[in-house]
């Protein structure tokens, strides 16, 4: 299994707790928003975000309500709850954390 | 490419088998998405079928977004299986205190059965509805039962008018609840083997209306059919619980399958000829479900 994938895998809930947390969001907005921030890092297939969605509103992460556009369309907006925003915190100072401790070790290596 | 996105969403929700609502939610979430990609393929200058179907093979298998969006919502929570259970736990709990014997006590556990799988019923079908429903049909069939041993001519007559639109009703509900999910039309019935193997073996034929003895035999069987009810309830919980479908199924056959083969031949002698056809009719309602879920799943 490609580790860039298994990276990726291991880190959606908080990527996209992440991008929920800036602004209410639907799915396809999500999908243009990581590719945009990634610089196209981020490769997967787009339906898979939907359950990774709603595996999060099912954990009371998020919050979702269908919104109505003028043109008739409708979106269904994701928001993020107050536990979302605690479980959130304490994974970007978990991820802190690591990404210290991986940067130390690997710079230590490479010099 | 309004029939090509129907071809897709169909194939999605063809391949998904959870509450509807939930269904509807993740096939409009992929319409929207379908539309707003294609829209932007098209304004970066592709030509429309060229866009749909690079936003189609973007999105991916509709299959694979169906099996992940059924991983995510198959187990069902604590919450859902202690209502889902709790039918079962309320004909244990008649039987453990012999409220079956106060006529109130049974009057407040039907009209309460029958409220909650009416609310069930119009609140989108949640999956803690359907063992209410069984217990809501329950009294459809045992009436009819009932009939057909009314004086001679009368149960014919009643039998004749009643069975028909007690088995349309019957077929009706099933068929709303087969659509929804093969397992849950099993899930729904599985007191129905219960109650009747418990029912046959306390006595035959007239008897029923004509003597007292099978209220004495159902006080010797009472704690045995606590037994089997909590027995029930317990595979219910495993049922919501699980997650594979292979462990539903499994969790649901067992208890009904061993209570009815156990309480069966514990009291062969006892059961009539009708008495087994009502079983067996019985063990069929509650296990085509299941073949019929296996056959579609090959």
């Amino acid at each position: 299994m490609n580790y860039g994938r298994e990276l990726l895998k291991g880190n959606t809930d908080s990527l996209l707790l992440c991008l929920i947390s800036r602004e209410p969001t639907y799915g396809y907005q999500i999908v243009k928003e990581l590719e945009k921030r990634s610089n196209g890092y981020f490769q997967f297939k787009e339906g898979t975000l939907y359950p990774a969605l709603h595996r999060l509103e099912r954990e009371g992460l998020i919050q979702a309500r269908w919104q109505i556009l003028p043109n008739g369309q409708q979106r269904r907006y994701y928001y993020i709850t107050e536990k979302g925003q605690q479980v959130l915190a304490s994974r970007l100072a978990t991820w802190q954390d690591f990404s210290t401790a991986v940067k130390a070790v690997m710079q230590a290596e490479t010099i | 490419m309004i029939s090509n996105t129907s071809h897709y969403l169909n194939r999605f929700k063809a391949s998904l088998k959870i509450d509807h609502s939930i269904r509807d939610d993740v096939a409009d979430e992929l319409h929207t998405h379908l539309e707003e990609k294609t829209q932007d393929l098209v304004e970066k200058g592709l030509s429309r079928e060229e866009a749909y179907k690079v936003a189609v093979q973007s999105l991916g298998s509709p299959e694979l977004i169906a099996q992940q969006v059924y991983d995510t919502h198959a187990q069902g929570t604590w919450k859902e299986a202690f209502f889902s259970a709790l039918p079962h736990f309320l004909v244990a709990l008649l039987f453990t205190s012999y409220y079956w014997q106060n006529v109130l006590a049974l009057s407040v556990i039907l009209m309460l059965t029958v409220s909650i799988a009416i609310y069930g019923w119009h609140q989108g079908k949640p999956v803690w509805l359907f063992p209410w429903l069984g217990y809501y049909l329950m009294p459809v069939v045992v009436t009819g039962i009932l009939l057909l041993n009314l004086p001679q001519g009368w149960g014919w007559i009643a039998a004749l008018v009643y069975i028909p639109l007690a088995l349309y009703a019957l077929v009706h509900i099933m068929r709303q609840t087969a659509r929804r999910d093969w397992l849950y039309a099993s899930l729904m019935l599985a007191p129905m083997p219960v109650i009747f193997s418990w029912f046959l073996s306390l006595g035959a034929g007239n008897e029923f209306l004509t003597s007292n003895i099978w209220m004495a035999r159902l006080q010797t069987k009472a704690p045995w059919i606590v037994v089997s009810f909590i027995a029930l309830a317990g595979a219910t919980v495993a049922f919501i619980r699980l997650k594979p479908r292979r462990y539903k199924i499994v969790s649901l056959l067992i208890p009904p399958l061993v209570i009815l083969l156990g309480v069966s031949w514990a009291s062969r002698g006892s059961i009539d000829p009708w008495g087994w056809v009502i079983l067996c009719f019985s063990l069929l309602a509650f296990a085509v479900p299941v073949w019929m879920q296996a056959r579609a799943q090959t």
